[in-house]
């Protein structure tokens, strides 16, 4: 921290966290993607917080209209309590897949439009799963940034420019796995199926 | 594809089951005929009736139906010494048998021997090409080594032969979506059209890979592919109506000047618009503002 570099850092806090790796585990057999919503810190010029995440689809995640309401809804949402899209969460369909794909380039990259330093935070399976051996305290996510010549690229020290804002997330996170939290998310996918499903998870960890 | 009904008629018995209501068997046969994936399930209250020597006994001929149930839901569910356990029991039981040398393959998928499985598989193919299962399982091990243009190549020669397996088609179109190629996805989908067109989940899926692909034509075929699915839905397509939103206003911006193509579209944006704001009052009330805003910022008047 502090080391004298503007490299933009994100900051993620629980809640955000929580829900999208819940968001992989419900639909484990399929790639999955979301959204993070956030603002740009007041205090720290090169920080980013990340507050919030709304899960988005967990098939096809490739075309384009159901990515398109999603986001126009989320932005109208968010909007007015002053968040806006800071970044997108991706996780691949297969355990030992580690690329970051065309398709979650071109979401990024659509992001990145409107919120330049936005970040892409791709789910790390490895790490996921050593999760439950160790005590690691570092969010089982890589992330990739944008570099000067528009090319996403992998964050080598990643564990120190995405940082869990609550440092016990990790805890909180393998609790909710035991309890099977991930069967109550809710997705983008499963609000067009029943509208009265809701994006926004308000009850999910009540 | 499960219909509404018959997915609440599962969920209800499940729940049954869940809660020690008894129906286990009758579960585990609908899982089978719907052909859906609870392995977590199917495993708990499948091993715990093949573990009860009475209620195992009771099943007749079916007790080795169940075995085999168990043991792909064992191998979904990366509980391999049960399924290892099923398969051996099978194997003493049918000691010639092709059906349990399959699921000595299925389960060398789930350790990821690949090369082994993938070795199985040849030979079964060998014996007999006509083996619809096998030649999935094939693909399905391309697929999981992460060798996509294998198993593109592999579903596209079986479907030289198989022209008729419809999720085979449907397959090969999200593998192309995966990759973002769209225009393979959209010739698989008009493959299915021609073969079922009445089956509004083809027509919404063809509209949402047109409207991917983008263009004006292009998205006039989506508005109408929307249309379709609205109509063979009856209007209760929520991701169609959306569709046509998105397909209106994206027309409108590249159409400037054009006025026919304004006053058709807006109509169609209008009634889609009426028909999502009622849907929303009713179901979703809280949301209803959102919605209102984000139809605005459509451009769609309603």
């Amino acid at each position: 921290m502090g080391n004298g570099d503007d490299q933009p850092r994100y900051e993620i806090s629980q809640v955000a966290y929580i829900k999208l790796v819940l968001h992989a585990l419900k639909h484990r057999t399929s790639a999955v993607n979301g959204v993070l919503l956030g603002r740009p810190s007041s205090s720290d010029g090169s920080l980013t917080e990340i507050s919030d995440a709304v899960p988005l689809f967990h098939s096809n995640l490739g075309l384009l209209p159901n990515l398109e309401i999603s986001l126009i809804l989320i932005e109208e949402h968010y909007g007015g309590k002053g968040l806006s899209v800071v970044g997108y969460f991706h996780a691949n369909e297969r355990y030992d897949d580690s690329e970051l794909s065309g398709v979650a380039r071109n979401i990024g990259d659509h992001i990145y439009r409107d919120f330049p330093n936005a970040p892409i935070l791709l789910l790390d399976n490895k790490k996921f799963e050593a999760l439950e051996k160790g005590k690691d305290r570092s969010p089982v996510m890589q992330l990739y940034t944008r570099n000067a010549s528009k090319n996403w690229k992998l964050s080598p020290d990643g564990g120190s420019r995405l940082i869990l804002k609550e440092p016990s997330a990790n805890v909180v996170l393998m609790d909710y796995i035991s309890s099977e939290k991930w069967r109550d998310i809710v997705d983008f996918d499963d609000h067009l199926d029943d509208i009265s499903k809701d994006w926004v998870n308000p009850d999910l960890f009540k | 594809m499960v219909t509404k009904t018959e997915g609440t008629q599962l969920d209800d018995l499940e729940n049954q089951v869940d809660n020690g209501g008894g129906g286990a068997w009758e579960y585990l046969c609908l899982v089978r005929k719907l052909k859906v994936r609870r392995s977590e399930k199917v495993l708990k209250h499948g091993l715990a009736l093949l573990n009860d020597p009475k209620k195992r006994s009771s099943l007749g001929h079916d007790e080795w139906t169940l075995y085999e149930q168990v043991a792909v839901a064992a191998m979904d569910s990366q509980s391999l010494d049960v399924a290892k356990d099923c398969v051996k029991v099978l194997r003493k039981q049918f000691p010639e048998s092709k059906r349990v040398g399959k699921l000595e393959g299925l389960l060398l998928e789930a350790k990821g021997s690949w090369a082994e499985a993938e070795k199985a598989y040849s030979s079964f193919l060998e014996e007999n090409p006509f083996d619809q299962v096998v030649h999935k399982r094939r693909i399905a091990v391309a697929k999981a080594m992460g060798n996509m243009s294998t198993a593109i190549e592999l579903l596209s020669k079986y479907l030289d032969t198989f022209m008729a397996d419809h999720d085979a088609w449907r397959e090969l179109a999200e593998i192309y979506i995966t990759l973002q190629m769209y225009k393979q996805a959209a010739f698989c989908y008009e493959e299915l059209l021609l073969s079922q067109p009445t089956n509004a989940l083809y027509h919404l899926a063809y509209a949402d890979v047109l409207y991917t692909i983008g263009g004006l034509e292009n998205l006039q075929s989506a508005r109408k592919y929307y249309s379709s699915t609205i109509s063979l839905t009856g209007g209760k397509n929520r991701r169609a109506l959306f569709g046509l939103c998105l397909c209106s206003s994206a027309i409108a911006q590249l159409s400037k000047g054009r006025n026919k193509e304004d006053k058709d579209g807006s109509e169609l944006q209008s009634l889609a618009a009426a028909a999502l704001q009622k849907d929303y009052k009713e179901r979703a009330p809280e949301k209803l503002p959102l919605l209102t805003a984000a139809l605005k910022s459509l451009k769609v008047s309603s």
